[in-house]
């Protein structure tokens, strides 16, 4: 890896290359980032690439290559990240990031009904339950945690083991159907789904919503201030935190991530998500 | 049993699966499954979209391609250094055949898409893993072919040339190659079909690709941009079977028009690799295996295997009989007419176009997770494929047969039955014991729908990076694939003594 250390920048070029772990659809993706990539470029005075990747995994994988220079990332695949890739950071989260919800919901023919203690996740056990992603930190990592704390293991799930979906739609979808008689998913999906009508209430109910904890975030390179110049890392976070919704392409691109403004982020802010990973085998 | 018997015989699988049926089924996302049918008539034609899946069907056939070439090119020199009659001829023994056969299988034993998970570890995010990740076993199983059907030959023309005095490496390109050359084009092209659905399914598990957009926008419920991919995508893939079809029955011997079919195979090889961006160099950096993700674990080796094995071969044994069964069960409920003929052709498209862990998430709509819907995604998808090549060798069957019977008062559904099975049913279920082999290496795509099994401990394993769990799993699964393997050959051998058929070759050279 020394050897190679020389020819990498050349290799890469001066090109910032930014991606995301995919969590909505392509269309929309390909759309966010490509608007991202412009206002990027446009502040910063450097090229910037969309590399579109398509698995949680991959994300990881290519940031830990150095194949992506800055990635947007869940909690889980944040912290996976940058334990695998020594000089990387947190740099900034979205304003809802900080204080992230997941929710449990059910089938209305599970015959559950939606209450306020942790305790009450017990009557999740001998349920079909679905997850989403097995990567997804929403969707899967912090709704396994906050059922362990209430006594459930997975394995208390029918047939042994809960499924796993792939996605937060598709994990509403799995469960209003009744092919899984309860799930977890992001509350932020799950909020903007009932609002845009699309979840059937006399299906599908809200059973419990999760504490918060901190979740998606943007996590840079260390070597960025190298290839780019001095001060790099902080005039990309700067510029991260800049996008502002007075601005048309500006506001645009805050929409699509649901978000109101950027702000700062550490790595500190992720230790909770670490440690539970950790506690859950997630983090080895 | 006739061949006829045989062929019928595995669709008893269907009992136990609808015996399973009522208990599995849900129904609750009926109208999803409507949606998505009615979106077949109306895909997202914005624009963007369009351009995105265009440049996602482009993508995938250049790693097929591209994929395809590769495979050509070691199987073929594969094939010849380990086929046994060239080995003697050179070296004046069998050895290193043999040793080399054996090297050849641990490629074949793992499915593409673990390549290209393991790949991914080694080299990164380049277009270039997933086309190794499906060159590497494509090659090694088109070596196996190669070498099997040159050992296969008679050596009459061999032995004469050398005792003519030629010298070893003419005699054989003399003896050999006239015999090997329609074989080769015809299994060759055959590959080219599954290349194609491969780098598709490579797609779904994120290496690019309509695949990719295919899996995103389906989980994502979003079906008339799915829809959009997938017209893109069976468009393409009927237009290369078709053309294939049609190639196979011109060129059953070398003339000038297959090098102008190769010359315009190049020539879209070279935009292929300028689309993909493929830098070669990436395979020739250093293969080095990350520090942080330590390979060994002797935790990772206690895991309860014999469930896990026994569910994964539950769910195999049952997929493969059904991929078996709906053909020759459909055609003769449906009669041998031109209409049924049609549908199953259309059904079948379908099936082998939709990747099978997608086909999965669409049957958990009206289902409920566990082993039957794993067992019909895959059984559907591979039925798909068998099917295809079913009714191929049923037309391609001499008529005399079946005019006789037709004379003699039989009904269409006996011709179909007596002319008809019992021409295909021999090359037809050894066609079905390689599928077996093969939707044993799938089975680890259908982990989603909670059928248990290796694929659901390998898939939780990759997500948490913990590879020393994910080597025993994958040595586990190459130890299975490789006496699924030995398993299939013997039955075919005891099913054609002879050499065996393949996929894809002509069904004259088969029978």
């Amino acid at each position: 890896m020394l050897l190679l250390a020389p020819v990498a920048p050349a290799l890469a070029s001066q090109v910032l290359r930014i991606s995301a772990i995919p969590d909505q659809n392509p269309e929309r993706l390909n759309r966010l980032y490509g608007l991202l990539a412009k206002e990027l470029s446009d502040q910063l005075g450097v090229p910037v690439k969309y590399k579109p990747v398509v698995d949680y995994g991959a994300a990881v994988t290519g940031f830990r290559r150095g194949d992506l220079d800055l990635v947007w990332f869940g909690g889980l695949t944040g912290v996976q990240a940058r334990l695998q890739t020594p000089g990387s950071k947190v740099i900034a989260q979205r304003d809802v990031d900080a204080k992230f919800r997941s929710v449990f919901i059910a089938n209305q023919s599970a015959g559950l009904k939606p209450f306020s203690a942790q305790n009450d996740l017990q009557q999740l056990k001998g349920k079909r339950f679905a997850f989403g992603s097995e990567s997804s930190t929403s969707g899967r990592l912090m709704p396994q945690y906050f059922l362990a704390q209430a006594g459930v293991t997975p394995k208390d799930f029918a047939s042994g083991r809960p499924g796993f979906s792939g996605s937060h739609d598709a994990t509403l979808a799995l469960v209003q159907s009744g092919a899984y008689q309860a799930g977890a998913l992001n509350g932020q999906v799950w909020d903007s789904r009932l609002k845009e009508g699309k979840v059937d209430t006399n299906k599908v109910v809200l059973l419990w919503r999760t504490p918060p904890y901190a979740d998606y975030h943007w996590i840079a390179q260390g070597n960025l201030d190298q290839r780019f110049g001095a001060g790099f890392t902080g005039k990309l976070q700067q510029s991260l935190l800049n996008l502002s919704p007075s601005q048309p392409r500006q506001k645009t691109i805050l929409e699509l991530f649901a978000a109101g403004r950027f702000i700062p982020a550490k790595d500190a802010d992720y230790a909770n998500i670490e440690a539970v990973g950790r506690s859950l085998g997630k983090i080895r | 049993m006739s061949p006829a018997g045989q062929l019928l015989l595995p669709a008893l699988v269907l009992l136990p699966l609808l015996a399973l049926l009522p208990a599995s089924w849900h129904g609750g996302g009926f109208d999803l499954i409507g949606q998505f049918l009615v979106a077949a008539v109306q895909p997202s034609t914005d624009p963007a979209l369009i351009a995105a899946s265009l440049r996602g069907i482009a993508v995938t056939v250049a790693v097929a391609l591209w994929s395809w070439l590769f495979s050509l090119l070691l199987g073929v020199i594969g094939g010849v250094l380990s086929a046994e009659v060239v080995s003697r001829t050179l070296w004046g023994c069998s050895w290193p055949a043999l040793l080399l056969r054996r090297v050849l299988a641990i490629p074949r034993s793992l499915h593409e898409l673990l390549w290209g998970l393991i790949l991914l570890q080694l080299l990164g995010l380049h277009p270039a893993v997933a086309v190794l990740a499906i060159a590497l076993p494509y090659g090694a199983l088109f070596a196996r072919v190669v070498a099997e059907q040159l050992d296969g030959f008679p050596r009459r023309n061999l032995e004469a040339l050398q005792l003519a005095g030629a010298p070893a490496p003419a005699a054989l390109l003399m003896a050999l190659s006239p015999p090997l050359w329609p074989q080769l084009l015809s299994y060759g092209g055959y590959r080219l079909e599954c290349a194609l659905r491969s780098a598709t399914l490579l797609g779904v598990f994120g290496l690019g690709g309509i695949g990719a957009d295919l899996r995103l926008a389906l989980q994502s419920l979003q079906f008339h941009e799915v829809w959009t991919s997938l017209w893109l995508l069976a468009s393409v893939m009927l237009a290369l079977e078709l053309v294939l079809a049609r190639l196979r029955q011109r060129w059953q011997e070398p003339n000038s028009e297959v090098l102008v079919g190769f010359a315009a195979l190049l020539l879209l090889l070279l935009p292929a690799s300028r689309w993909l961006e493929l830098r070669w160099q990436v395979l020739f950096s250093p293969w080095q295996w990350p520090e942080v993700l330590p390979l060994w674990d002797p935790n990772g080796w206690l895991q309860d295997w014999p469930q896990l094995i026994g569910s994964t071969l539950l769910l195999t044994a049952l997929a493969a009989l059904l991929a078996v069964a709906l053909l020759p069960l459909l055609l003769l409920l449906l009669g041998p007419g031109r209409w049924p003929r049609l549908l199953l052709s259309a059904c079948g498209l379908l099936a082998r176009l939709l990747p099978p862990p997608l086909t999965a998430l669409l049957l958990l709509f009206v289902l409920q997770p566990g082993l039957l819907p794993a067992v019909l995604a895959l059984g559907i998808h591979n039925a798909g494929i068998l099917g295809r090549l079913g009714l191929e060798g049923l037309d391609a069957l001499p008529p005399q047969p079946a005019q006789a019977l037709r004379l003699a008062g039989g009904s269409p559904r006996q011709v179909l039955l007596m002319a008809g099975f019992n021409g295909i049913g021999r090359s037809y279920l050894s066609f079905g014991a390689y599928r077996a082999d093969v939707i044993l290496r799938e089975s680890v795509v259908v982990g989603l729908v909670g059928a248990g099994g290796l694929g659901v401990v390998l898939l939780e394993s990759l997500s948490s990076f913990a590879w020393g769990e994910v080597l025993p799993v994958l040595v586990v699964y190459a130890a299975l694939t490789l006496v699924g393997e030995q398993l299939a050959d013997l039955y075919r051998r005891r099913l054609l003594s002879g050499p065996l058929p393949q996929e894809g070759c002509p069904p004259s050279a088969s029978s």
